[in-house]
Formats: structure tokens, sequence, C-alpha cells
């Protein structure tokens, strides 16, 4: 990640209370009085076995799935530059193949009535805290997947949200390039202060990001546990001994459920 | 007793390309031979002219400004005629791609009337329209619409559910989701039907001049084939298949620039 | 009496191989296929093979319908019918010219005094002031097709009337019903339609007939053809058949177009006729009276007027080439005139 001013983009993030949320699909209770709170400028991780409904909590927060009942409120005023408050990371990365680079991150801004020298501006600053600068004209095709997700980032960015969904962002990459990313995600979020909310299955990137790991049980997805880890980003090292001890502690709580998601039919 | 074997490679085949050099060469030879076998008198040119006389026939449209005003009638009937039913198309494959009951209703007459064989249609079209262009028009768009519809709901449901959903995520406008997300989603799918409706356009050309046209190539080429002008029937066939070839010439180099990202 | 195989065999290889080693000849017994439209117009033929003279000069002749003249002409080169009777059209000139097809007697006749193809224009271009033929210049004109009997005879009204033939629109309409319905509705200003028709449309007002054929362009119509193949191979049945067929003209003409004739010779003629055509109409009597034409006399060929039409296609464009007249005319058959 190049060093660029981040004035802009700094200290924005806002509160979310997520209240008595229950969600059912096909009669099925797929969320049960789900209640978060997720502070400002934190990253909330959910992590839970497939199909515990950590997804579709997702959606609700980001107003893709209706609720059945309970209510998410925002705390605060995201701002007048802020185009999309609450703002998705795919894990597919949903890019248009059609538009390159710069166009895929200039496509929410065309819809918000900004001169052309803002928009191109703000473009090239997402760009470059992405290290995208050099690929502005690329098709999402000519990219590998890590750079792809860099464009959804850079994407999600660009419309200064107040509160970042990322829906396992990082699955359907490689390993090494997930540790890379996870990385420069660490780095982002903690130079930019946005308020994240981050679903993941995979336990070290949930002690690698979170401020606080809620773990989700299943049948129906209820919070079983919410832990937290107030060490600072930046200094968290994969080796480290209380991080390792919080996985494990992560793991022993969600073994039996993950055992026994693994032999359902989907 | 254990022998060594050496292992054979066994994936070939099975993955035909297209040699340009050899598509031409075939063409090239075809007509020689055919050629060749006319003057020498292998096949009768009293009614299989030879390409030779198809040439001079050619030449002598073009010299007396008859094949100009033959083609530029045709042109003009092909481009009103495609262009509308190509817009008209898309605009209600669009919506049957979009909205559930415009897609319940449309597809069912949709479903009804593209089947028709719109060269049955032209007596009516011409009490419907007159006989002048209007109805040499109508018999186009409506040859020209109904695979464009079809070809276009079935790209609009072909665009990935994700992709729209990250514009809705995004808070983009619905005017936005459309043009920005679902028709460049379907164009792929537009596009094949694209080489469908240019040709099927050029056939229904044909049956559309027969009835009341004074210039065109269809009614060039029937009128020849009335005088039993066989030279001046098959120079018309060439020119109706060099206008084929020119339009996919066309369609072809539009779908490189437009759809490069693929 | 003994029959040997070997004998019968002989016999059989002879009579096979007659027709090859060109004995000409005799007649063959074998059935001659005419083509003609099913309309009023081959009457002659429909009482020639009502009264049995076909088979009465040794060549029986099946009937074979066509709805257009072209493919007459067509079907007659690709070897579908024998003989054909039918207008001599653009088509026709281009197949004969290239040593197919060969005209060899006369048929209808557009002449001064009967009424068989109406001029006719549309209400509003009559008000607008097409009221004579002379003034068809610049208006649109329906015909069935380029090189057809009705452009041949717009053509002739044309030189006559002193306009340009290239003024007028036309409108190649590809069936008769289309022109009917084409003028009915103004979408051409004129065309021609047979007075059976066109007559009634005046009656309700529906067209104004500005002229007919036969009182403008008096001209030969039809004309009896074969290709060369038949001229070649059969040559005596031709002949039977052309004798068959005069003999049916003579009676024709005794029957509608003598100035004394009998009742009772006209009655039989209509009743033979109507075995081929206007069999179920009521008004079948009617029709035939009212759409009798000119035949000559011993069904000759006007050999100046197949010139003329062949002319005027050649200096029309639509007949390629330069086609010898007496090449595509065989007078061997019936009078000329």
């Amino acid at each position: 990640m190049s060093d660029v001013a981040l004035d802009a983009l700094e200290r924005r993030g806002i509160g979310l209370s997520v209240c008595a949320v229950s969600h059912a699909y096909r009669g099925l209770k797929a969320l049960e009085g789900i209640d978060i709170e997720i502070p400002p400028g934190e990253v909330t991780v959910v992590v839970g076995p497939s199909g515990c409904g950590k997804s579709t909590l997702l959606g609700i927060l980001g107003g893709l799935v209706a609720q059945e009942a309970g209510e998410v409120v925002l705390h605060g005023d995201p701002g007048a530059d802020c185009l999309n408050p609450l703002t998705y990371v795919f894990q597919d990365f949903a890019l248009l193949p059609w538009r390159s680079v710069a166009g895929n991150v200039s496509l929410v801004l065309e819809d918000h009535a900004m001169d052309k020298a803002a928009r191109a501006a703000r473009v090239a600053e997402v760009l470059a805290l992405t290290g995208l600068t050099e690929f502005a004209d690329a098709w999402p095709r000519q990219l590998s997947g890590g750079m792809r997700q860099r464009v959804g980032i850079a994407r999600a960015l660009a419309v200064r949200p107040a509160v970042l969904l990322m829906d396992e962002p990082l699955s359907a990459l490689d390993a090494q390039t997930r540790d890379l990313l996870l990385d420069e995600f660490a780095a982002l979020i903690a130079r930019t202060g946005v308020t994240t909310v981050y679903v993941t299955h995979n336990l070290p990137e949930a002690v690698r990001l979170g401020h606080s790991i809620v773990v989700l049980g299943r049948r129906p997805g209820r919070v079983r546990e919410i832990i937290r880890i107030d060490m600072p980003l930046a200094e968290r090292r994969p080796d480290d001994t209380a991080l390792m001890a919080i996985e494990q502690r992560l793991w022993a709580l969600l073994r039996d459920d993950a055992a026994e998601a693994a032999r359902e039919l989907a | 007793m254990l022998q060594d074997r050496r292992v054979p490679f066994r994936a070939s085949g099975y993955n035909p390309q297209t040699y340009g050099a050899i598509s031409l060469l075939t063409l090239i030879a075809t007509i020689a031979l055919w050629q060749l076998a006319a003057s020498q008198g292998w096949i009768s040119t009293q009614f299989a002219s030879s390409p030779e006389a198809i040439l001079q026939s050619l030449r002598n449209l073009y010299a007396s400004g008859e094949l100009w005003e033959h083609l530029s009638a045709s042109l003009q009937r092909l481009a009103i005629g495609w262009v509308i039913g190509t817009i008209t198309g898309i605009i209600f494959g669009l919506l049957l791609g979009l909205f559930s009951i415009a897609r319940s209703s449309g597809m069912a007459l949709v479903s009804a009337l593209f089947p028709i064989p719109k060269i049955a249609l032209v007596p009516l079209f011409i009490i419907w329209f007159g006989i002048g262009e209007g109805s040499k028009i109508v018999t186009l768009v409506f040859g020209v619409f109904f695979p464009t519809v079809i070809n276009t709901v079935a790209g609009v449901d072909a665009v990935p559910r994700g992709l729209i959903r990250m514009g809705q995520s995004f808070g983009l406008r619905p005017l936005s989701i459309v043009a920005k997300i679902v028709l460049p989603g379907a164009l792929p799918s537009i596009f094949a039907g694209f080489r469908i409706t240019t040709a099927t356009a050029i056939v229904l050309l044909v049956a559309a001049e027969m009835i009341g046209a004074e210039h065109g190539i269809g009614a060039f080429v029937l009128q020849a084939g009335n005088l039993y002008a066989t030279d001046d029937l098959l120079a018309g066939i060439v020119v109706l298949s060099l206008l084929g070839l020119c339009v996919s010439f066309v369609v072809g180099q539009l779908e490189r620039v437009l759809l490069r990202w693929r | 009496m003994h029959i040997t195989r070997r004998g019968v065999l002989a016999t059989s290889l002879a009579a096979a191989s007659a027709p090859l080693i060109g004995r000409p000849a005799r007649a063959t017994g074998m059935k001659l296929r005419l083509g003609l439209l099913h309309t009023l117009s081959p009457a002659p033929f429909y009482m020639a093979q009502a009264r049995g003279y076909f088979e009465k000069h040794g060549t029986p002749v099946e009937f074979v319908f066509f709805d257009a003249a072209q493919p007459i002409a067509a079907a007659a080169v690709a070897g579908d019918i024998d003989v054909g009777v039918t207008a001599l059209t653009g088509g026709f000139f281009s197949l004969a010219g290239r040593g197919t097809l060969k005209v060899i007697g006369g048929g209808l006749h557009e002449q001064k005094g009967f009424q068989l193809t109406a001029l006719v224009v549309s209400k509003a271009a009559f008000a607008a002031g097409l009221t004579n033929a002379g003034k068809l210049g610049g208006h649109s004109f329906g015909i069935t097709q380029y090189g057809s009997s009705f452009h041949y005879m717009l053509g002739r009204i044309a030189d006559q009337g002193g306009f340009d033939l290239h003024s007028v629109t036309l409108r190649p309409l590809q069936q008769i019903g289309n022109m009917v319905a084409a003028v009915k509705t103004g979408q051409v200003d004129a065309t021609m339609i047979i007075a059976s028709v066109a007559k009634p449309m005046a009656d309700a007002g529906e067209v104004h007939i500005i002229g007919w054929v036969g009182d403008l362009v008096p001209y030969q119509i039809t004309a009896l053809f074969a290709p060369s193949r038949t001229i070649d191979s059969r040559m005596s049945d031709l002949k039977g058949f052309c004798d068959a067929y005069r003999q049916g003209v003579a009676d024709y003409r005794r029957a509608f177009l003598e100035p004394k004739r009998i009742a009772a010779d006209t009655d039989a003629a209509i009743a033979d006729i109507r075995k081929f055509i206007f069999a179920s109409d009521p008004d079948g009597p009617q029709k035939i009276r009212e759409g009798i034409g000119w035949y000559d006399d011993g069904a000759a060929l006007d050999v100046a007027d197949v010139r003329a039409q062949l002319a005027w296609f050649a200096q029309q464009g639509m007949v390629k080439g330069d086609i010898d007249p007496e090449a595509i005319i065989d007078t061997r058959f019936l009078p000329t005139r």
C-alpha cells in the first residue's frame, strides 16, 4: 500500500446497533434474537459454522435481506461526502467485467452529482491506496483474484462509507494471496478508521482483524459468545501466543457445530 | 516379466481450428472449378451461368448505374427496418427480462407470434401499411423484432444476479442499474441475436420486395427470375451474398469493439 | 398361333428403338400433356377435348392446369408438359431464345369489340382526372410481374397514347387478386382486370373502366407453343394434336363468332366448355357468353405480332441478346395469318 494523504478518509466510522434481529428462511429459524453493539471505528468479526446465518446477518445490516423482527440502527451522521453509509465488499468481488478497474471504482460516483475533477480525484486516491494506480485501465479478467478484490475494496472506499460490510472477502483466494491481503486490510482499516463488520469462517482471519469476535451457533443462529481482543491491529503477529490461544478457544466453541454442519445436505 | 513402456500422448484431436487460408482457397477453388466446367462444356450454361458471365452481368449493372439504384433502395429498407426492429426488440426484451407481469404476458405473445412465417404476412401488411415502403419496412421490423426480444430476454436472464445486488447495495438508481449493469451484461446475447437478425433481414428483404417494389436487389432478383435472365438472377444472388458478408463483417467488428472486455 | 419368346422380344425392341432411329411418321398413341391456364381463354381446347377430337386424331391429351403463365413455359422446358398454350411473356421469349421452345400456332386475340381485359382506374385517380389511357403517364400501375402480358399491354398503350412508359410507376404485385385489391383500395392508380371481375366492380362504383385492351391495342395475347423436344421426337403426335385443335377452333368460331350462328350450336358449345370451367357456377353460361374472345380461322398464327412482341421485349431490355424470330417460330403445324 502506498502512502497517501488520508485526511479525507480518516476517522469516519460510526457505530451500529443490532437489536433483537430474527430471520427465518423457508420456515426455518435462521437467526434468533441477535443483539450486537458494533462500536465506531472497530472491526467486528462474525464467525460461525456454515449455515449459521452469518451472511444473512450481514445482508440484514446492508439492507439486502429483510429481517423478520428487530432492527438495525446507525448512530450518528456519516457526513456529506459519504455516498453509501453501509457498503459491501463481496466474496466473489462482483466487478463489472465490461468496465475497467477505474470504471468499476467510479461506477457509484457517476450516480451522484459531482464534478469530473472531484470524481477523478477520488478514483485516483483509492486506486493509490489499494496499489492499483498502474492497473486503472485494465479489464477485470486480466487481474488475479487478489487484485480483483483490491478493486472491490477501492470501489467500497471510494464512496467514503461509514461502515464496511465484508462478506468472506478472502475465501475465493489462495492461501498466500489471502495472507498478503489480510495484512493490507488491517493496515487500511487502521488508517481509515472505518467501522467494519467482517464475516468469515476462517479463524486466523478473525483473530488477525477483530476487535471483537461474535461467535454464532447454528439452528437457530444465536450469539454464543463475544470475545474482545484489545491488541492494536498493527501489533498482531501470526505467532503471537495470546492470539493463538483465542483461536484455539474459538475452534473449541465451533468444532461440534462445524462437524454437524459438514454432515448435512445442502 | 515387467517391461518398460513409454507413455504415449493421448489427448489429440477434438479441437478443430479454422485456417483462414484454407477457407479462402476453398471458395476460390470452387469458383475456378465452376468456371472450368462451364468453359469446357461439362455443364450446360443454358440455364446455369458461368462465373465469367455473372461477373459480366455485374459489370453491366454497375456501369448502367442500376446496381446502385437497386442497392441503395435495399440498403435503406434494411437499415430502417433493422434499426427499428432492433431498438423496439431490445426495449421489449428489457421489459420482459425485468418485470414479472411484462414477462408473463409478453412471453406468451412472443412465443405465439415468433414462429409465424413473416413472408406469409406480406399481403396482409400491404393492406395495413400500403404498397409503398411501409409494408416492406414493417415486414423487416417484424422479422427482426422477435429474435431480438428473445435474445435480449435470454441475455438479461444471464446477467449474474450478484452484479445487480451489488448495484443495489451501493444504492444505484434503477435506471443506472439497467443501463450500466443489465444492458451491458445482456449485450453478448443481444449481439448473438444480431447475427441472426441481419441474415433474417436480408432473407425477408427479398420477400418484402416481391410485391410492389420498383427498385431493390430483391425486386431485381425476382424480376430476373421472371424473365429467366439467369446471369442477372445469379448476379443478384452474388450481390445479396456479398451484402450478407459485409453486414456480418460489420457486426463482427462492432462486437470486437463493444465486447472487447470479454 | 405360336408366339415365341424371342419373337416378342424382337418386336418390342423394334418398337422401342423406332424413335431413336428417327423414323418419324406414325402416332405413338401416348398421351400428350397440354399445359394451360384454368380460365376461359383456352375454350377451343376444352371443346376439342369434350368432343373427342384429340382421340380421333390419334393423340389423346391430358390437361395440366397452371395458375400463371410463366410456369407453363418453365414446365415445358423442364419436361413436365409436352405442349402449352399461354401468353407470350418476357420469360417465355428468354427461354425460347435458348432454343428450347417454339411458337407453333395462334391463340386468343385481344380484338376490337371484344371486351376481355378492362383498363381500370381507382376512384381517386379517376376523380383526379385519369379518364383515358393517354393520361397514364406519371401514375402508378399494378401488374403481376415484369415481362408479363400486363406489362406488355401497358407498353403498347404507352406507345399508342404517346406517353413514356418509364414515367409510369410499375407495381409488380405477383397475383391478379393483389391487383384487384390494390386498385380498389387506391394503392395503385390503375391496372388491368378481366371483364367478368372488372364490370361488377365498376357497376358497384368501386373502380372506373376507362377502356378495353382489345379496342386500344388489339394483339394476339396467347399462342400455342411446344418444346423442341416434342417437335423432334413426337412430330406426328403434335400434328394430330394441331389438327384436333383446328377442329375445336372451327367449332368455337361456329358457336360464338359467326354472325349467323345457330343457338343450338352455342348451347352445345357452352355445355362442353362447362365440363372444364364454371361447372358448378349457375352463372356459367352467362360468363362464357360474355367472356368469349377472338380466335383466327384455322387457329392461325399471327407471325408479325409474335415478331412485334419479341421486338418490344428486346427493346425494353427484358430479353437479352439477339434472338432470331424465325428460330423461335415453327409454321409447319398450323396456318399463319
